[in-house]
């Protein structure tokens, strides 16, 4: 599914020069789960938002879906994220203006999706994520928890390739986030490959195989099942 | 995709209303003001061109350069169109216009039991030829005015004046009886004449009548009256440059020019008439092509002002709507998509301005077309040239308040966008806001310096000496060749106690009838190559308007010219250094007509408005021609001398309506269009300012808010809440001084040209820009200070807690 060779990031300000990430090479495959750990600021969401097509690499390779993809422009990479990519956020980045339906319809508006199947499949993805009844609501007016919901639905519904989560459970008390993580389970089982960002080793729990960074280098891989591999 | 963009704009916008509000507000104030200023500049520029031959109709004016420099007049000599149409036949259909200041109009009752009845007209009696109708396209309501006035002693009268003559009955056939000199049979009613046309008529009279009227009408080539004009068209095809070559040629067999006399005749385009001063018009109204430019600019800086508060408000709080923008990228929106959203907004709120300015114009317009003295129209669905301005403005202001804003939203990064970390594109926001900032203080600069140039020379204009007294004098118009009939009864006249002094006269001082002529002085027997400005008036004129004799004596009384005074300026221009010696000096004028000696000189005074330089001045008596009786009354009485006067008036002239007008009153109506100008040029600084007040308002709010950390901080280090006020301040006070700096030389180059066009003129002192600089910065100091006064005295603590 996407592959980095020698993957670098640098942050260059006017005086000084961060690396954020050196010689990542990271591979996931169809139908994985992925968690990627560390302490802060080990760049976890650098790498997310590369992954994501949110950042290009400052060198090194990346393949997403075989295509070698890092020095795609603005558009072309927005192309290939509204088709293929799923974003959750830890503090969810629901549109306050828009309900909870209309959140969830935007992606579809982008595709541009006609307007009686983008309405079967908000609703269809709204009761899957049981968040129906508050249809009409606007994001303020939910809980944590269901806002997170909302977050996934929108990020689901268009049927996305690659979902990737950025500390989903962040800004959620216990209960809320092992919902929010079973959904991304049954997800993941239904063929969503995932790869999320997390402090939380419950949530890591979730995942097949759990990638450690530090200082912006892999240190270590924990692969927990070989079996859907 | 639409849909949302709306969803999200409708709510986005009532959500911050506040932002809003001062958006729609600020915009709908300048778009008001642009929208009146389009339909004022849009009646100006459609004077007289509804007429089908307007392309290539002309008026025949007369163009000479003098010792006194240039003089423009838009009379003729009176045989000039029989020469005309005999020698240069392209030049059809022609005619001559004669244009009576107003009469006396008696109309004759049907059988003798009824008395007559009669009206007093102002302003525009139009004598006009046949061709008249050929050349020019008046509604007439199917009435054929060739026929109508095909007859000698004919008039076409408008409906208001039908309606006022004879309420409830039919004018045609009826006689009407001018100035109790012509009876006029009226041969139909036309509609009336047209706002937009610089050829205004309450009746239209067949031009032959014109000469009994007319008291200047004579078949000298060498006298020309201002209300006596040739229009013509060109045929198609001729050469305007030719003709006018050879109407010279031809004229100049009658008219051979002394030496050193520089004359021509010149075509001026009908659509023209209406803006050039020089020449000046029957309607009496001319307005300058530059001064619709000037109003032009204004109407586009008030936009540019409330659009600058658009983009300053919508750049500074493009970081509330990152969040959005960051996330509808990650969902695969693109730059231009975004654009489209922010665009569309900035559409909606333009629209909401829009729509309030079309209430306010309908609202305001009636105050306006008041104060112009001009009928504006505004009926927006029926005019599809006002709907295509509309539809410009909105796309305009929408570009330009939406585009900036809209690329820098959109260009957030979707990572720091999500993260609110915009620094970058806030820190780039932050100059432009700067500049803006800049730019609107020196729009409200430059208007306040012109209001209180424009309103300084309006001061000066009210309280300079003219030279003569203009207070507690009324002027009352004679019939004309009547005078002696008063003045028979001037013991009568002057036997009110309210009545200081009377005096018999062509004209008062100042005004707008100008008699020239030329003449010989001492031993040159050649005749100078300038005119004199005859002033005809009795021997007490000097004493009624209190103007002072330099040497010798008035002269005296006569009913002939027998003796002459002169003023400085004469004396200047034919080289006297010292008054006395004129005196016994020999004068011949009018040709060989008249002669005689000077026997005093006067000190200068304005003949006309303080536009023009004095003129040299012949003043004599001459019964005949005096056309206004000059009172000077004792105010506190005046309303009984007035009755008095109306008295021994009505037994001078039975048949005739008794009317007056104070000396001051005409003085300042050559000041009109100045004083409106001062008027609007005030108004409108107002709104800029308030407008440039609105965004700094808001700007100043959306400041504080986001520094409410940073003055939390610096309250528990100890700042006292002046300090806080001056942090915020300063930035402005340095804005304002730039503004200052560019403001000065802008303005003053401006008003120094527009004060070129007034010989007696103001000077420009520093102290104007200094008290406009300190104005704005006091404007802009409180309108900061409401708000930077709420953060200083905020608690710290709170600031800090939302941390």
């Amino acid at each position: 599914m996407l592959k980095t060779v020698n993957l670098q990031k640098k942050y260059t300000t006017d005086e000084v020069e961060t690396t954020a990430l050196v010689n990542v090479n990271l591979n996931v495959r169809q139908g994985e789960f992925v968690a990627i750990m560390g302490p802060s600021g080990c760049g976890k969401s650098t790498l997310l938002n590369i992954i994501g097509l949110l950042d290009n690499p400052s060198s090194g390779e990346f393949y997403f879906l075989d295509k070698e993809i890092s020095k795609f422009s603005e558009r072309q990479r927005a192309n290939l994220r509204k088709e293929h990519l799923g974003f959750v956020f830890q503090s969810f980045n629901l549109i306050d203006e828009l309900t909870v339906y209309e959140n969830v319809e935007l992606p579809l508006i982008y595709l541009k999706v006609g307007n009686a199947e983008r309405k079967q499949r908000v609703e269809q993805v709204l009761e899957q994520m049981q968040i129906a009844h508050r249809r009409n609501h606007f994001p303020q007016q939910l809980s944590g928890g269901q806002q997170q919901r909302v977050a996934i639905a929108r990020a689901v519904v268009s049927k996305p390739k690659l979902l990737l989560a950025d500390e989903p459970t962040g800004n959620l008390d216990s209960a809320h986030g092992q919902e929010v993580m079973q959904l991304l389970s049954s997800l993941n089982e239904q063929g969503t490959t995932i790869v999320m960002v997390t402090h939380s080793p419950t949530d890591a729990d979730y995942a097949h195989r759990i990638v450690n960074l530090f200082d912006g280098q892999i240190i270590s891989e924990n692969v927990k099942e070989l079996a859907i591999l | 995709m639409f849909k949302n963009y709306l969803l999200v704009a409708m709510r986005t916008l009532k959500r911050n209303l506040g932002y809003t509000s001062l958006n729609v507000v600020g915009l709908a104030l300048g778009i008001t003001c642009s929208l009146l200023l389009y339909l004022v500049i849009r009646h100006e520029l459609s004077y007289d061109t509804f007429h089908s031959k307007a392309d290539r109709t002309y008026r025949i004016n007369v163009d000479k350069i003098s010792a006194h420099g240039p003089e423009s007049n838009a009379g003729t000599p009176y045989p000039m169109l029989a020469v005309l149409k005999a020698s240069l036949p392209e030049l059809t259909p022609a005619t001559h216009l004669y244009n009576e200041e107003g009469g006396t109009f008696t109309v004759l009752s049907l059988n003798d039991q009824e008395a007559p009845r009669k009206f007093r007209e102002e302003k525009n009696v139009l004598f006009v030829e046949p061709a008249f109708f050929d050349l020019f396209d008046f509604p007439t309501n199917g009435i054929n005015g060739k026929q109508a006035l095909k007859d000698l002693n004919t008039v076409l009268l408008t409906q208001t004046i039908a309606d006022k003559y004879f309420p409830g009955e039919n004018p045609v056939g009826r006689v009407l009886r001018m100035n109790n000199l012509v009876n006029l049979k009226v041969t139909g009613v036309i509609p009336d004449a047209p706002e937009n046309t610089d050829l205004p008529y309450q009746m239209l009279i067949d031009y032959e009548s014109s000469k009994k009227i007319n008291t200047f009408a004579n078949d000298s080539w060498n006298s020309t009256y201002s209300n006596q004009q040739i229009y013509f068209a060109l045929s198609p095809g001729a050469n305007l440059k030719q003709a006018e070559d050879r109407l010279n040629e031809v004229a100049s067999k009658y008219r051979p020019r002394s030496p050193g006399e520089q004359e021509r005749y010149t075509f001026q385009p009908l659509t023209q008439v209406h803006f050039d001063e020089r020449y000046g018009n029957f309607k009496s109204r001319t307005i300058s092509k530059t001064t619709l430019w000037a109003m032009g600019l204004i109407g586009m800086f008030l936009v540019l002002v409330a659009s600058i508060n658009f983009v300053n408000l919508a750049t500074a709080q493009a970081l509330r709507r990152a969040k959005e923008v960051g996330m509808r990228k990650v969902l695969g929106a693109n730059k231009q998509q975004l654009m489209t959203q922010f665009l569309l907004e900035t559409g909606m709120i333009t629209l909401t301005a829009l729509s309030l300015s079309v209430v306010l114009t309908e609202l305001l317009l009636p105050s306006l077309s008041k104060l112009l003295e001009l009928q504006l129209a505004f009926s927006i669905l029926r005019d599809p040239q006002l709907l295509l301005f509309l539809a410009v403005l909105l796309v305009a202001v929408t570009f330009f308040a939406g585009f900036y804003p809209a690329l820098v939203i959109s260009g957030f990064q979707p990572i720091s966008a999500l993260k609110s970390k915009t620094a970058t594109a806030r820190a780039a926001g932050l100059s432009l806001r700067r500049t803006l900032v800049v730019l609107q203080f020196t729009v409200c600069q430059v208007l306040i310096i012109c209001t209180i140039i424009v309103h300084n020379q309006m001061e000066y204009f009210r309280s300079a000496s003219l030279g003569f007294d203009k207070e507690a004098i009324v002027n009352i118009p004679l019939p004309s060749g009547k005078a002696k009939d008063l003045m028979a009864l001037r013991p009568q006249l002057e036997a009110h106690p309210a009545i200081k002094a009377t005096s018999f006269a062509i004209a008062p001082p100042s005004a707008n009838i100008d008699m020239n002529t030329s003449f010989r002085y001492d031993e040159f027997s050649v005749e100078r190559n300038f005119s004199v400005n005859m002033k005809m008036a009795d021997e007490q004129y000097l004493q009624t308007f209190n103007i002072p004799l330099l040497a010798g004596r008035m002269y005296e009384k006569s009913d002939t010219m027998r003796e002459f005074l002169v003023n400085e300026t004469f004396l200047r221009q034919v080289g006297e250094t010292n008054p006395q010696a004129a005196l016994g000096k020999e004068l011949v004028i009018n040709g060989n007509q008249n002669q005689g000696k000077i026997v005093g000189v006067v000190k200068d005074f304005h003949l006309t408005s303080l536009r023009d330089k004095i003129q040299p001045v012949v003043m004599s008596t001459f019964t005949d021609i005096y056309l206004s009786l000059n009172v000077k009354l004792e105010q506190k009485n005046a309303k009984a001398a007035l009755a008095h006067l109306q008295n021994v008036y009505q037994t001078a002239y039975p048949d005739d309506v008794f009317h007056y007008e104070f000396f001051d009153d005409s003085i300042s109506r050559f000041y009109e269009g100045e004083q409106r100008q001062a008027y609007l040029f005030k108004v409108f600084s107002v709104i800029a300012i308030l407008i440039g007040c609105l965004g700094l308002y808001g700007l100043v709010s959306f400041m504080v808010a986001q520094r409410t950390k940073e003055v939390g901080v610096r309250k528990v280090l100890g700042a006292s809440s002046a300090s806080i006020v001056g942090l915020f301040s300063v930035d402005f006070v340095k804005l304002v001084l730039i503004a200052f700096v560019i403001a000065g030389p802008i303005s003053y180059y401006f008003m120094d040209k527009w004060l070129q066009d007034f010989t007696y003129r103001i000077n420009i002192g520093y102290w104007v820009f200094l008290a406009a600089g300190a104005l704005t910065l006091l404007i802009a100091l409180t309108t900061v200070s409401v708000q930077a006064l709420r953060a200083a005295f905020s608690n710290p603590v709170r600031a800090l807690k939302t941390e």
